[in-house]
């Protein structure tokens, strides 16, 4: 826990900012002091939990009784679900129809209208590599299922960012409901849509839509009511309709933010595609996940560096679309770029290609397992002086995880309350430290106490590694140009790869067990939070840097007393960001032996025991939501003085 | 040419009898919570900006404002940052709605119109340009200035050619399909201009055009609106905290000061008979010899002297009947149409230099806030 508080204690906090946070904590040791005799055991108390496992079930079961009877699936849901399918049948039999040289000149051709040459010849090399290694079926899988989600996200995105950037009513409403999903783990989006659908691709497309939409809502809102009022009031003095002003101004000027939306939105429908296997979404995820379970590395890697590639491909052409340079000569239109894709198309038909030919795979699967199988024989232990990479997992295990988890679970439940408590209303307002401490608290009502501790051990175990390793890189990038070139196509890479993918090169690494979930969650965090403290340290107002140096400080003195301290908030908005994604990877860590919630998550899917799996995922949406709170700065402070 | 306008000014006199174009009275607006009960009530209408908010947590950004804009006139809006200038323009066409009063347009209450009315009036009675500019920044020139066109539905091709020709008049010719993030200030300004002309308004608003460019800019835009003004003769209401830029295009300046109109009348009159310290103040610096005109500063002549002396025009500056004057050394006569109107000599020139307090000249002077 300690690791959580040190940005705030290390900040030069003024004289009366200081009383506050301690006439804060005086004022919760109080409250401690006085609910003292109510309160004793250690883990939380049997008479303070409810069980929801008969009900849960029971609804369930009801659920699978009626899905096929009740009016509500029948003329509901069964609708949404039957055009779902449909829709991702009809792009899955649009892609196949095109063939892959159709579908390699559609991506390359699209990536050069938008973005010019260079990504289209990027885009065409990945499709083929997708191609190469023998994974161009699940591909298009799950491109055929990320197109009908991102279809549908940017429809529900669109629309409810709208509404929030048109009604400042339904902006307070919706702002922090879409903040709070963005927080919460891929994970437990899964359950609630596999209790109403049922596994299979229906499952997975909403749960991808739930999951996507938010971005796209949100950066629509923002880009709606961040229009320039001065533009806007210069349109509706030349007499524009409510209409007018929404399609010739407001849409436009919001293009950026649209365009980031859509960028973010294709990111995150990529990532839960890929989890989504889990709930039967198929295609390259459900490869990964399958050869993970049998702890087949080179197959999991042969079906990763297609959603790798996806990944950076699709990132790179959306980003480039909107960014400002792509108002360049273009170089070929739509109907030319139609005419090749048709042609090309038209020609595999006629030689009979359509389908990747299966003497151009590369199987990659083997001669990796090879390398695999070496690396357990002679780098997993043994090692002299270093040890080997089980070995250090096992100690880290032994002398890291245990010990917080140990820790954590001696702490009596109360102490536990009372800390995140402190935490959240130090670092931030008496709200966030009560929905911090309900939520909390939710998860001991839900019985779900140990198995969260666990978790949360698990997190906080990685969010310490992540801040030592983020903010110290970070530092070096911010006080160094090299360092911060060398490291930024290493971080754009690793920032735009999905959640799922972390997971192969541990588990090649560690095995299975709860320090690979762990690494897997160190690695996939970094990048946001050395990132953030980069920029953080750089943005820090020259003139005090130039004012201290003028003094004649040091650099270790400007860094200590000059930059840290101005970039407070940014500090703490790293530790925000790495505590919520080390969390989304900790819990998917559950598939690899993390055990605890993700387990319990996956564990229900797998068994259709799903009350099992809804509880952890109450669960996780409340260990998300604390952690969250916890660490969540203060965001603006009006109210008395202005 | 009306020979019975009372009122000195130094352009040719517009026409008063003709209705005016604007005519605003007893014109409020209240920023805050139930803002109606401000100019309702006579003693909060008496307090000041801080009691009022103490009071009610209102500002009154506009209080209880009248004046008539007549039609071809410069009408200038001056007052320091927060005087309620914008608020006032912005009042006339309602993009702020007012608290209280009446405002007409050519006898039409602009108060009392539903919103196709007041959306007509917005498209082809009253165009704004705004201190930012306030261009769409993802369309080009040509498509900026006809998108006032474009909102009342005028077809493409139409609204492209009329807005070419304005955008010829305001000399931008050649960068028609740049974007405004490829332009310059003062030329981003022309645009704005551009837009508002193409509308073919009835009067043009102006809200501090041209506050945010710098002084050489500054001075080519003010000759450049002193020049459509001249060819054109449309209305103006022209917002602008400069004194200078006030006297150099206003034929009348209202000058506010918290949200009321403290004086009213031509350049002249602000400066050469303030209408309290506050303006006194404002108007300390300005070289009174170029404002002044000789129909001001002039005596009735004595016998003798309407037959011989320099000849000067009513309109003349002081600084031209000093320069007059010290030539040959002998009082100037001011004559208009051939009648000798009065003389100017050294004591009036150098009274109205040193800020003496000028007798009124012959002919009443009413401000027409006094009327
Ligand atoms: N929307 C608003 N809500 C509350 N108060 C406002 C609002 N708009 C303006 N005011 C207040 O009304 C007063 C007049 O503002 P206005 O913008 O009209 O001044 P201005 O003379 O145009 O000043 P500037 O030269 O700075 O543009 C100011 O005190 C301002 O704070
Ligand atoms: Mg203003």
């Amino acid at each position: 826990m300690a690791t959580l508080t040190v940005p705030a204690l290390r900040t030069r906090t003024p004289a009366v900012l200081r009383n506050r946070a301690v006439g804060k904590l005086l004022l919760l040791a109080l409250i401690t002091a006085v609910l003292l005799p109510l309160l004793h055991g250690r883990t939380w108390p049997h008479h303070l939990t409810v069980s929801l496992t008969q009900p849960l079930t029971s609804a369930s079961n009801w659920i699978i009784d009626n899905r096929d009877t009740h009016p509500l699936f029948l003329y509901f849901f069964g609708y949404i679900s039957n055009a779902v399918v449909l829709a991702v049948r009809a792009v899955y039999v649009a892609l196949l129809a095109l063939g892959w040289p159709g579908v390699t000149a559609l991506g390359a051709l699209v990536a050069w209208r938008v973005a010019g040459p260079r990504l289209a010849a990027g885009t065409a090399v990945a499709f083929l590599a997708c191609g190469a290694l023998g994974m161009w079926e699940p591909t298009m899988q799950t491109l055929a299922l990320m197109v009908a989600a991102v279809l549908a996200s940017v429809l529900v995105g669109t629309a409810l960012g709208l509404a929030g950037g048109l009604s400042p009513r339904l902006d307070r409403a919706l702002r922090p409901v879409l903040d709070t999903m963005q927080v919460l783990p891929a994970f437990a989006y899964l359950l609630p849509v596999v209790l109403v659908f049922g596994i299979g691709v229906p499952a997975a497309v909403l749960a991808t839509v739930v999951y996507a939409a938010p971005p796209m809502a949100r950066l629509t809102a923002l880009g709606l009511r961040g229009a320039d009022p001065e533009v806007l009031e210069a349109v509706e003095s030349l007499g524009a309709t409510r209409r007018q002003r929404l399609l010739t101004a407001r849409i436009p000027l919001a293009r950026k933010e649209l365009l980031l939306g859509l960028n973010q939105t294709i990111m995150m429908a990529l990532s839960m595609a890929v989890i989504a296997s889990v709930i039967g979404a198929g295609g390259l995820g459900d490869r990964v996940y399958q050869a993970l379970s049998t702890v087949d590395v080179g197959q999991a890697l042969a079906a990763g560096i297609p959603i790798v590639l996806l990944a950076v491909v699709l990132d790179r052409v959306t980003g480039a679309a909107g960014a400002d340079g792509a108002k360049g000569p273009r170089t070929i239109g739509w109907p030319y770029a139609l005419a090749v894709t048709a042609a090309a198309a038209l020609a595999a038909r006629l030689l009979g290609v359509l389908d990747w030919p299966n003497g151009w795979s590369v199987q990659i699967a083997a001669p990796v397992n090879r390398a695999v199988d070496w690396m357990t024989g002679h780098l997993y232990s043994g090692v002299p002086v270093i040890g080997g990479t089980a070995d250090w997992a096992a100690h880290f295990t032994t002398w890291v995880l245990d010990p917080i988890r140990d820790g954590l679970q001696w702490l009596p439940w109360w102490s536990l309350l009372l800390i995140v408590a402190a935490l959240a209303w130090v670092i931030g307002t008496w709200r966030t430290a009560l929905t911090a401490v309900l939520a909390m608290a939710a998860i001991g009502v839900l019985g779900v106490w140990e198995p969260s501790l666990d978790t949360l051990s698990q997190v906080l175990a990685a969010v310490a590694v992540t801040l030592v390793l983020g903010f110290a890189t970070g530092i070096a990038a911010a006080r160094s140009d090299r360092v911060e070139r060398a490291l930024r196509p290493v971080l754009d890479v690793f920032q735009t790869m999905p959640q799922f993918v972390y997971l192969i090169p541990v588990v090649a690494l560690f095995g299975v067990g709860r320090a690979p979930a762990v690494a897997a969650a160190v690695v996939y965090a970094l990048p946001a939070v050395i990132r953030i403290t980069t920029q953080g340290l750089r943005q820090v107002d020259p003139a005090a840097l130039e004012s201290a140096r003028s003094l004649g400080a040091t650099g270790r003195q400007q860094l200590w007393q000059v930059q840290l301290p101005l970039a407070r908030r940014a500090l703490l908005l790293a530790v925000n960001q790495g505590v919520v994604l080390v969390l989304a990877v900790v819990i998917i860590g559950g598939l690899v032996g993390g055990g605890s919630l993700g387990y319990n998550v996956a564990f229900g899917l797998a068994q259709g025991d799903l009350a099992t799996g809804l509880v952890a995922g109450a669960a996780i949406v409340c260990l998300g939501l604390m952690l969250d709170r916890v660490t969540q700065p203060t965001e603006r402070r009006p109210g008395k003085g202005a | 040419m009306s020979t019975t306008t009372p009122v000195p000014t130094r352009k040719p006199p517009t026409a008063q009898d003709e209705a005016p174009v604007f005519s605003v009275s007893g014109l409020w607006k209240v920023f805050g919570p139930k803002p109606e009960r401000v100019p309702a009530d006579p003693e909060l209408g008496a307090l000041d900006a801080a009691e009022l908010r103490a009071r009610t947590g209102c500002t009154a950004a506009v209080r209880d404002v009248s004046f008539d804009v007549r039609k071809g006139e410069v009408f200038v809006v001056m007052g320091l940052s927060g005087s309620g200038k914008s608020t006032l323009v912005r009042c006339l066409t309602r993009l702020i709605e007012p608290t209280a009063g009446t405002i007409a347009i050519d006898g039409e209450d602009v108060r009392a119109m539903d919103r196709t009315r007041l959306r007509e009036l917005r498209r082809h009675r009253a165009a704004m340009v705004f201190q930012h500019f306030g261009l769409l920044p993802h369309r080009t020139v040509l498509d900026n200035v006809a998108y006032g066109l474009e909102i009342q539905g005028v077809g493409k091709a139409e609204r492209r050619e009329r807005a070419a020709e304005i955008v010829a008049k305001v000399g931008l010719e050649g960068m028609e399909h740049r974007r405004p993030g490829q332009l310059s200030g003062g030329q981003r300004q022309r645009v704005g201009l551009a837009r508002a002309l193409a509308v073919d308004p009835e009067v043009l608003l102006f809200d501090e055009p041209f506050s945010a460019l710098d002084p050489l800019i500054r001075r080519d835009m003010q000759d450049e609106v002193a020049r459509l003004h001249e060819e054109e003769g449309r209305t103006m209401v022209f917002i602008t905290h400069d004194l200078s830029e006030a006297l150099k295009l206003g034929d009348r300046i209202a000058l506010m000061r918290d949200g009321q109109v403290v004086q009213l009348g031509t350049p002249e009159e602000i400066v050469g008979s303030p209408a309290d310290d506050y303006v006194r103040e404002f108007v300390r610096d300005v070289p009174r010899e170029q404002v002044l005109t000789a129909r001001t500063a002039m005596r009735p002549a004595s016998l003798g002297e309407s037959a011989e002396g320099p000849a000067l025009t009513p309109d003349a500056t002081v600084s031209e009947a000093i320069e007059a004057v010290a030539r040959t050394g002998s009082p100037a006569r001011v004559m208009d149409h051939g009648k000798c109107l009065g003389v100017v000599d050294h004591e009036q020139l150098l009274g109205v230099v040193a800020g003496v307090p000028v007798a009124p000249a012959a002919g009443p002077r009413a401000t027409p806030e006094a009327v």
